[in-house]
């Protein structure tokens, strides 16, 4: 990932930016049923195992391109989105096979309200991350960034 | 920051197709989220893992140029379907890896990295 970091910073111009969005791992994401007025939680869906050590990789990698003065952190922040599905089934089916999430919610509500409410639109409500960083005009450690 | 980036309601509720760029915020969604418009406009603009086009050819408009670049050549082929049929016309797509990007220095003003890194 350094490397291709380093990359970037070459084909940027001096003073341009970088745009990392991804999705935000720290936090879970939460299946939710759609109300005439809002929605109401489900349950929460978190991460895989697989898919943080993936993410954290890609905080290492910028913390190290950082530190080498190939880019200044500018700006970050976080929002929420939400991916919807036409019923209950639909968003199970989504879970067993999305790689990023473990592949069953930890249910808050019961049994007998999943299946009274199982043909509901439902939605995936996930959080998304995102940081602007500056390219820097030179580095200031001439050495080549190391491979992570 | 805590909004939600929504589709339209009518979105709520269709099946979803397997296709992973269905699943994320939409392109102006994302970029009012990072700072709005101000941060493409009159920009060269390199989206890198560009999947399908959806990000690029969602901010074509502003750009002065987009490039898209993915390792997927099926995906690049649906990017190029995808910019033919929006008939957008300063956007290109090429296959290829991060680790070597076919550009020369200084190329661009702003790299995407959405859902890539």
């Amino acid at each position: 990932m350094v490397d291709a970091l380093a990359e970037i910073h070459r084909v940027l111009a001096p003073g341009g930016t970088l745009v990392d969005a991804r999705p935000d791992s720290r936090v879970p994401a939460y299946a939710e049923r759609r109300k005439p007025r809002g929605f109401q939680r489900f349950g929460v869906v978190k991460t895989s195992r697989l898919e943080l050590a993936n993410d954290r990789a890609s905080d290492r990698a910028i913390t190290r391109v950082v530190r080498d003065g190939l880019f200044k952190r500018r700006r970050a922040g976080r929002f929420w989105h939400r991916v919807p599905f036409s019923d209950l089934a639909e968003l199970r089916k989504y879970l067993s096979e999305h790689l990023r999430f473990v592949h069953r919610a930890e249910w808050v509500v019961d049994g007998a309200t999943r299946r009274r409410h199982s043909k509901d639109q439902f939605v995936l409500r996930r959080a998304v991350r995102y940081e602007l960083l500056e390219a820097l005009r030179s580095p200031r450690n001439s050495s080549p960034a190391r491979r992570d | 920051m805590s909004r939600i980036a929504w589709d339209s309601p009518g979105d709520l509720g269709r099946h979803v197709p397997a296709q992973s760029s269905t699943l994320r915020p939409r392109p102006h969604d994302e970029l009012r989220e990072w700072g709005g418009s101000a941060l493409v406009s009159g920009k060269r603009v390199l989206d890198l893992g560009c999947g399908d086009g959806r990000l690029a050819l969602g901010v074509a408009a502003l750009a002065t140029k987009v490039d898209g670049i993915d390792p997927d050549p099926e995906a690049i082929a649906a990017a190029r379907r995808n910019a033919r049929k929006a008939g957008v016309r300063n956007v290109r797509f090429a296959a290829g890896a991060a680790q070597r990007l076919p550009y020369p220095d200084a190329a661009f003003d702003l790299v995407i990295l959405s859902w890539t890194l």
